[in-house]
């Protein structure tokens, strides 16, 4: 749940969802859920010579478990916050 | 045009040679014997019948009216000349033979009106096919559809069309003449011309028509005429004269086609574009100019059709326009003034667009409302070409016309681009609709409630701490009112954290109270389906849709680190290390029983009486960075709880609660006090276990926080500490680093770990200060003075800062003596000792007042100081205010020597400021504010320094 807690505030920020498959989009973070499935808007993707088929896609929907990584904005994650959260979370192993 | 194999040339060769002179009786006339030999049977085919309208058409049913006649009676020339081909004596004679019978009728009632009887016909002689055949053809009825016969038709009404253009640029003129008048009257008077011209107009056409009944008429009179000439030479046969019947016959069946194709032609001429024609010469003949005025007529119908014509496209295309918008608005929820504006900048648009297409009327401005308001078309159009007129006439260059055109064609294009973009997107949705209502609305609620249900936990707040805490720290950075928990809570216990509050979205705000209702709903019917099977219900739906945590998924990696929880004794550590490695886990576990060991040993110590049993004091090593950090970890879960525990504090009236809260509380403080190990005792190790845990980061982060729930006696406590072994920091004691000018990577930490003690520990030490008293100072001064190296310490920034802290406290107690209450007041005795302690640190610190400056720290460690560098202003900053409040404490006799000793520097910093050696004027205006903050605190300025 600390993760989609996280996500839940980076909403409407431009995040970067790297998948498995090895593409890159950037885009804007318009929601997640709890299996933090993605949904991105007006979206770029790194590369995009290599992924023409792309090309027209302006926005889309990330099943989570396709996702690798997703790099978030450093201005807009609190990492003490995040640490302490990770902590209480930590402190409750019944959540984990 | 033969009639059943007849040729119906026999006619015209019988009139041509008539002409000749020749007479027919020279000829052998053709003798048609029915039931004889070489009678093909043909005259039995032939249907009589269908003459019921042959009076009427030849003008048998009655006395024929004279209203038709309109061109008068005199006699053309024109006329004469084709009158000439017809012998006209032969003619009246003829016609006014009794013996002729029926078909001479007519002739009888005209003549008797005085107007000889070509007198009509020779209007139209000219241009009549008719009368044009014998000199063009030989053959006479072939003419009648033929191209030339219309070409011949056409021709001057060419001419007169062109001729017609100039009146229309009179009628024009006169329009404009009316224009300068009143409207109302013009519009009037528009009509009337109007009606006028309609009325011409039909009168035109009746003319036609009966000029077309008078072809005829001469048609019949020129058969006629053959016949009579025939049967006066010859006793005409039966066979004759069926023969006759049947040319008539035939010539009446042309002559319905040829009025049909009259009428075609008409309405293809008017349809015609109006090319310019060959000009025709303008003959004053008063016939000419009737003509002239009727085809004038007929071409500002035409005129007028055609934008009529034009109008009702335009009109429909706005009305269709006009609709799209409509549905737009209906559709996207455009604003509804912006579309009235768009309308209106349409309507605009198309009313330049009506008048670039009548391009007789040249373009002028019309007001934007103008086409708002129905206006029948007709009146319309006229009321425009006037209008604009008369726009035309008030003002309106070819240049501003040119602009208008532009920004009509830009607002045009424009209109277009938002129309086609808004029929891609309604294509688009309507591409998308196929798949409407594939799942009902029930369908999706389902799936709301079973995915929102996987949502509901127990502690709404915790589970969703990070987007609550996070969101709750922007509001108060927004200066927000804050503290307001996004939480959907149901009933007793469980609820949904909302995370960050939506930015004033009423949909989403409706969305949610839905998913409020929803869920409060699935939660109610889960809480008594488990009162009913007595069992978790929601296990039923756990996973219906997948699952969340990702350990289940079976394609995950293997986990290569097997971590058992339960290797480490300490629970606290175990989350720790849980996720390094299982020997970290064992050496963990291992390293209390050591402690153990010692503290056994310690006992056994104690109990042979060792010469350190007074005190609880085992000499320890350090933490290491491991312990320090393990430590703080607990620390960190301490204080979390001790936060989530202040948060749920309850109201001190309630006491039972209070009192059970408080309990807690108090355990989890005590529990931080002894976690931060303040109270082991200073010589327990170097660095001290405290002084360990500050120099992490986040050591020096959680003190703040540490600091909010420990009371004043315990910080007070904290602080001794914290000066007792204030040299044992790890920004002191790295901070010689600092006073080089390589840009390394510890360089960089040590700069990092500095900025947050400043922002951090010292904040804290500044807190608790603050409200010290006199003596409190002076006693921490003297501690740090006696348990350091003060010398050493003065020429770090940590250490220069915390002293600097004391001394403003003290300047701020000497200032607010009198506002003091008694028992804040300082004793003289107090007063004295901070003089002693003061005079101590005085005596201290003067050998190395200029080392105070990094500056001079870097010059004595050999760097080369680049001349003018802003860096070095902002490191010696921090000096020179410590030496302004030193400079405020000191005894008059102290002040030489502080003057003395720094004059150098004073003297460097005001010369290289302003004798201009400085080129960047921050960094003269910086070095100047640096030594004035020193020389103020004693009396004195830079503007006194003359260099």
């Amino acid at each position: 749940m600390l993760i989609f807690s996280v996500f839940k505030t980076l909403t409407d920020q431009q995040v970067t969802v790297e998948l498995k498959n090895d593409l890159s989009i950037t885009g804007v973070l318009k929601s997640v859920d709890q299996f933090l499935n993605i949904r991105l808007d007006n979206i770029q993707v790194l590369d995009a010579a290599r992924h023409p088929h792309m090309m027209a896609v302006k926005n889309c929907f990330i099943r989570g478990s396709v996702v690798r990584y997703v790099q978030l904005p450093a201005e807009h994650v609190d990492t003490q916050l995040l640490e302490d959260a990770t902590r209480r979370e930590a402190a409750n192993p019944s959540k984990r | 045009m033969s009639f059943f194999g007849f040729d119906d040339n026999n006619l015209e060769n019988d009139r041509q040679r008539f002409l000749r002179g020749e007479q027919p009786n020279n000829q052998p006339i053709p003798e048609y014997t029915w039931g004889a030999e070489g009678y093909d049977g043909l005259g039995d085919a032939l249907q009589e019948g269908g003459d019921d309208l042959n009076d009427e058409t030849f003008g048998g049913s009655g006395p024929v009216g004279k209203d038709f006649d309109f061109s008068g009676t005199s006699g053309q020339p024109e006329y004469q000349s084709a009158e000439n081909q017809h012998p006209a004596p032969h003619n009246e004679l003829k016609y006014h033979d009794p013996l002729l019978g029926p078909p001479s009728q007519h002739q009888q009632q005209s003549a008797p009106k005085g107007i000889p009887p070509n007198s009509l016909e020779s209007l139209w002689d000219d241009k009549s096919p008719f009368s044009a055949l014998p000199r063009t053809s030989s053959r006479a009825s072939p003419g009648y559809g033929s191209p030339i016969g219309y070409n011949r038709l056409e021709s001057p009404s060419q001419g007169m069309n062109r001729n017609g253009m100039r009146n229309a640029g009179d009628l024009d003129g006169e329009i404009r003449i009316l224009a300068q008048q009143n409207r109302e009257r013009e519009m009037a008077a528009q009509r009337q011309i109007l009606l006028q011209q309609q009325q011409q107009q039909e009168e035109y056409l009746l003319r036609q028509q009966e000029q077309e009944l008078r072809l005829r008429e001469r048609e019949q009179q020129q058969q006629n005429y053959l016949q009579e000439q025939e049967r006066r030479r010859y006793l005409l046969q039966q066979e004759q004269m069926r023969q006759q019947e049947l040319q008539q016959r035939d010539l009446r069946h042309d002559l319905m086609r040829q009025r049909e194709r009259e009428l075609l032609q008409q309405q293809q001429y008017q349809q015609q574009t109006r090319t310019p024609p060959p000009r025709m010469l303008a003959s004053p003949s008063p016939r000419f100019l009737e003509h002239q005025r009727q085809m004038q007529i007929i071409q500002y119908q035409q005129e007028r059709q055609q934008a009529l014509r034009v109008q009702e496209l335009q009109e429909q295309v706005r009305m269709e326009n006009l609709e799209r918008q409509m549905r737009a608005q209906q559709i996207g929820g455009h604003q509804r003034q912006l579309s009235n504006h768009t309308m209106a900048e349409l309507q605009a648009a198309q009313a330049q667009l009506e008048r670039r297409q009548r391009s007789q009327s040249p373009a002028a401005r019309l007001p934007l409302g103008e086409g708002l308001h129905y206006v029948p078309q007709q009146p319309r159009t006229l009321a425009d070409i006037t209008q604009s007129d008369m726009l035309r006439d008030l003002g309106g260059t070819p240049a501003e016309q040119e602009t208008l055109r532009m920004e009509a064609m830009r607002k045009i294009v424009e209109a277009e681009k938002l129309e086609e973009k808004r029929r891609r997107r309604a294509a688009k949705i309507a591409h998308m609709s196929r798949y409407n209502d594939l799942m009902t609305q029930s369908d999706k609620d389902f799936i709301t409630r079973i995915q929102v249900s996987q949502l509901v936990t127990q502690d709404p707040y915790a589970d969703d701490f990070y987007a609550q805490a996070y969101s709750q720290i922007m509001r108060s950075r927004m200066g927000l009112p804050g503290h307001d928990e996004r939480v959907l809570k149901f009933g007793a216990g469980g609820g949904i954290g909302l995370g960050v509050a939506p930015k004033g979205n009423h949909r989403r705000q409706s969305a949610m109270q839905k998913m409020q209702q929803q869920v409060e709903r699935i939660v109610n019917n889960a809480r008594r389906r488990e009162e009913e099977k007595g069992m978790h219900s929601l296990h039923s739906l756990q996973g219906a849709l997948g699952k969340t945590s990702g350990r289940s998924y079976k394609a995950a990696p293997r986990q290569l680190l097997q971590v058992d929880p339960n290797a480490s004794t300490s629970p606290s550590l175990a989350h720790a290390t849980a996720h390094i490695s299982k020997q970290d886990a064992a050496d963990d576990a291992a390293r209390p029983k050591e402690d153990a060991g010692a503290e056994a040993a310690r006992l056994g110590r104690e109990a042979l009486g060792d010469a350190a049993h007074a005190t609880d004091f085992v000499n320890r090593d350090p933490l290491t960075q491991k312990e320090a950090l393990h430590t703080l970890e607990d620390i960190h879960d301490l204080v979390l709880r001790a936060e989530q525990l202040k948060q749920e504090e309850p109201p001190e009236e309630d006491e039972e609660q209070y009192v059970a809260w408080d309990i807690e509380y108090s355990a989890i403080v005590d529990k931080m006090w002894l976690t931060v190990k303040v109270m082991a005792p200073i010589a327990t190790s170097d660095p001290h276990p405290f002084i360990s845990l500050l120099m992490p980061m986040k050591g020096k982060r959680v003190l703040l926080r540490l600091a909010r729930h420990f009371t004043n006696q315990q910080m007070l406590t904290m602080l001794t500490l914290l000066v007792a072994c204030y040299s044992q920091l790890d920004v002191v004691r790295t901070s010689a680093i600092l006073d080089t000018l390589e840009d390394t990577k510890e360089r960089a930490e040590v700069e990092r770990q500095l900025h947050t003690f400043l922002a951090t520990v010292l904040q804290v030490i500044v807190s608790v200060v603050s409200n010290a008293s006199l003596r409190l100072i002076t006693g921490l001064l003297g501690l740090l003075l006696d348990k350091n190296d003060v010398p050493t310490l003065a020429q770090t920034e940590a250490g220069l800062s915390v002293i600097t802290v004391l001394l403003a406290r003290v300047e701020v107690i000497k200032q607010s003596l009198s506002t003091l209450t008694e028992e804040e007041m300082p004793t003289p005795d107090d007063a004295s000792q901070w003089q002693m302690m003061y005079d101590h640190m005085f005596e201290l610190l003067t050998p190395v007042f200029p080392l105070l400056f990094p500056s001079t720290r870097m010059l004595t460690r050999g760097y080369q100081l680049p001349p003018s560098n802003p860096v070095i202003d902002a490191l010696d900053r921090p000096a020179w205010q410590f030496l302004a409040t030193f400079a405020l404490h000191a005894a008059p006799e102290q002040q030489p020597i502080l003057v003395q000793s720094l004059r150098e520097k004073v003297l460097e910093n005001v010369i290289s400021a302003k004798k201009g050696w400085v080129a960047d004027e921050e960094e003269r205006a910086a070095k100047l504010a640096n030594v004035d903050l020193f020389l103020q605190a004693l009396g004195l300025s830079s503007a006194l320094i003359e260099p």
